[in-house]
């Protein structure tokens, strides 16, 4: 049975690029760069060539998900633990954040490009947005799935209120949270990319909307795998974070 | 009496991650029309595998199944009703609408189905809740609903996988007693897995014994008693003692 | 402290919160304290309102439009995808890490590549939106279908249940929360894309407008733009909510 699994993933995957690279042949070779045309482009783009200065990009889109990152972290953590202890500020407050995260994110940003501009600024803005909400979300739903009864054994044995919260409450919710740090990792990481696309003079996005607009369509694919793996690489990492946490936790 | 259930050396085998495990190896059982016949051996004999096998869930591996005359090959809602000790309700649909569920398989009219249903209700003790969903009813209620669900498509047979083991210890005693009632007003053809030597010296007329794994008929104790049944009478005390005796040989050597 | 008190409480901290936010908001704008070209004051905002209100709900009327059909594919792919993807077992492990690895890509990545083949226009923007609002849904579904409770499936087969039976009466019945669940989340994703399609081309809609009025530096009109637009999405979830409440009574209190 596994076999006959693996056989079918590695089926499609070769009929798709097969596909690919066949329509990337016959039609327009400007839209349908072939992967044989793809390969050789991200060939160029990591020599250098085709976008001589492709480091500073990278490293400006990586500074403004780790400081919007940052920001959402200490936002969500400082928002979801208020929140969350106090319960009648919970009650007041969460629906108002419930509301707002039914609102698709993307309309707050030309409010934050017209505050801040077309810089690192509104993408770290929006990035930290972004990321905000899950993280906040996480620490309540963490909070609130603590077993009532391990605080009244920690109270029995006398613990007063900011030790139950230190050594019950913190580590009974600590997998959940990590869970919503990384949910806020992948957000942020979607956010500051976003922002990048849709307006900005530098970072991976900026360089992706360049290439488009040339119609470089071969430096635009090999643009969006660097991306990929940038996003992918975060990614992983947080997965190992929460790995650790979950062997912590159990 | 007729024999309307024929078991003739039925094997049934399992292929688990640790090797083959024979659940059932020739059992022969034969249950007449109207009896209350009650299947008790200790854990993991093969008792649910055998009523499994009954109600067509389940394919033999060797031997005869067959059931008034003809052989199992698949469920036969016509013939066989199964209880099933988790009740299996639908928490979609209330009592009501669970209890039409074979009914409405079978194509019967949405009114005759009511009909039928809301007939039941009363026997069930359930009419004052023919409008709630399972969340809303106790576990009694739950598995009476279930027994309600089975009854309603009038089969000949119905089956009982432990139907009464996830209810506490009162509530089972009361159950059983509901039980008999309603079995003795319809005169169906019960066959009831226990593990309660209780439940199967109050509510039937035949008791087989499985062997531990893999299961055999060890013995079968005919109970001709009328009913209600004297729990405490010399006779059935007696009686009580064999059957522990026939089963604790089993019982030990399953824990091993 | 009881419920109903408790909830009177509730309520009155949230209308101070805003009523309190809002005069502080107005007293700064008033003060001088910020540029109004930067952040104009509630009541500028509510001014521009009503200069805009007729352009700014004619752009939410289209993307609003091109939300609703791209969601209807959405709806119908995802479903019908989730509940064949969660009865083939084979099928759904071969194809999962491709789902996965889709959901998890951010689709903008793909946009731009959009707009090359199907130009502007509602087209590429019904397209994305689309793309965006399936993947939730598709994976949800596929979960639902998966998990579905051994036994009731047992039971309907002891009862004789044939396989399309199996399906009308057992299988779809039970993965209702979780297909709502999907459309809630499939809904604020297709608006989403839409929106972002047309703040990123220039289509017409309400992304066109908030760009726009942002490119104007018009920051009393883009902010009325944007409460406009938030306070539809909420409309839209919220009504999506209570639905699902309504169909879900058999659950009983799940919030």
């Amino acid at each position: 049975m596994q076999t006959q699994v693996v056989l079918i993933r590695v089926a499609i995957l070769v009929a798709a690029l097969g596909a690919w690279e066949i329509v990337g042949h016959t039609a327009n070779p400007a839209l349908y760069v072939p992967p044989s045309a793809a390969v050789p482009a991200l060939g160029r783009l990591l020599a250098l060539d085709s976008y001589p200065d492709l480091a500073q990009h990278l490293l400006l889109t990586l500074r403004e998900i780790l400081v919007a990152y940052a920001l959402a972290i200490a936002a969500g953590l400082g928002c979801g633990f208020v929140l969350g202890v106090n319960r009648l500020v919970g009650r007041a407050y969460g629906p108002i954040l419930a509301a707002l995260y039914a609102v698709p994110a993307v309309v707050w940003y030309p409010s934050l490009m017209l505050f801040f501009g077309l810089d690192a600024a509104s993408k770290i803005a929006f990035g930290f947005l972004l990321g905000f909400f899950p993280i906040t979300l996480a620490v309540l739903a963490g909070i609130r799935q603590v077993n009532p009864q391990l605080l009244v054994v920690a109270r029995a044995f006398g613990a007063s209120g900011v030790t139950a919260f230190r050594k019950v409450t913190l580590p009974a919710m600590l997998f959940t949270l990590v869970g919503g740090l990384r949910t806020g990792l992948a957000l942020t990481v979607i956010g500051v990319i976003v922002g990048e696309i849709l307006g900005s003079k530098s970072g991976m996005g900026s360089l992706i909307n360049h290439a488009y607009g040339l119609f470089r369509t071969d430096d635009y694919i090999a643009l969006v795998v660097v991306t990929l793996v940038l996003i992918v690489g975060s990614d992983a990492i947080a997965s190992l974070v929460e790995r650790r946490a979950q062997r912590w936790t159990e | 009496m007729s024999e309307l259930i024929l078991v003739e050396g039925v094997c049934k085998r399992y292929v688990t991650s640790s090797g083959p495990v024979d659940a059932l190896r020739d059992v022969s059982l034969s249950v007449g029309a109207g009896e209350f016949c009650t299947l008790i051996g200790p854990s993991g004999c093969g008792k649910s595998t055998l009523l499994a096998v009954l109600g067509g869930l389940v394919s033999a591996d060797a031997g005869r199944v067959a059931v008034d005359g003809r052989p199992v090959d698949g469920p036969d809602p016509r013939r066989v009703a199964t209880v099933f000790q988790d009740p299996g309700l639908f928490p979609w649909r209330t009592t009501l609408e669970n209890v039409e569920f074979g009914l409405e398989l079978q194509g019967v009219s949405a009114v005759e189905r009511r009909r039928v249903a809301a007939d039941l209700l009363g026997p069930l003790g359930l009419r004052d809740f023919a409008a709630k969903y399972p969340r809303e009813l106790s576990g009694g209620m739950r598995q009476r609903v279930a027994i309600g669900r089975a009854l309603a498509i009038d089969t000949p047979i119905v089956l009982m996988d432990e139907p009464f083991g996830a209810l506490d210890e009162q509530t089972r005693v009361l159950m059983g007693e509901w039980l008999l009632d309603i079995w003795r007003r319809t005169r169906k053809t019960v066959v009831f897995v226990t593990h309660s030597l209780h439940e199967a010296l109050a509510l039937s007329t035949r008791v087989a014994i499985m062997t531990a794994r893999p299961g055999r008929i060890k013995s079968v104790l005919e109970l001709p008693m009328p009913y209600p049944r004297a729990m405490e009478s010399a006779e059935m005390v007696a009686l009580r003692a064999k059957l522990w005796g026939d089963i604790r040989d089993e019982s030990l050597r399953a824990m091993q | 402290m009881n419920q109903a008190r408790e909830s009177v409480r509730v309520r009155l901290i949230q209308m101070l919160s805003i009523a309190a936010v809002l005069l502080a908001w107005e007293g700064v704008a008033r003060a001088g304290w910020v540029d109004p070209l930067f952040v104009p004051a509630p009541t500028a905002v509510a001014g521009a309102l009503g200069r805009i209100g007729r352009a700014a709900l004619a752009g939410l009327g289209e993307t609003l439009l091109k939300t609703a059909i791209a969601y209807a594919v959405a709806v119908v792919i995802g479903v019908g995808g989730g509940i064949l993807l969660g009865s083939v077992r084979a099928l759904r492990q071969a194809v999962n890490p491709f789902v996965i690895a889709l959901y998890g890509m951010p689709k903008i990545l793909v946009l731009p590549w959009i707009i090359l083949f199907l130009g502007f226009g509602a087209m590429p923007a019904v397209v994305y939106a689309t793309i965006h609002g399936v993947f939730p849904i598709l994976v949800l579904v596929t979960g639902a279908v998966r998990d579905v409770d051994r036994n009731l499936v047992t039971v309907a087969r002891a009862f004789g249940a044939r396989r399309w039976q199996l399906y009308w009466k057992v299988v779809l019945p039970a993965i209702v929360p979780t297909v709502l669940a999907g459309m809630r989340l499939g809904i604020v994703f297709c608006l989403l894309g839409v929106l972002v399609v047309e703040m990123f081309a220039g289509v017409r809609g309400m992304g066109y407008v908030l760009s726009s009025l942002a490119n104007g530096f018009q920051a009393a009109e883009l902010f009325a733009a944007t409460a406009l637009v938030s306070a539809a999405s909420i409309i839209i979830v919220l009504s999506l909510a209570s639905v699902n409440e309504r169909l879900s009574q058999w659950r009983g209190e799940s919030r």
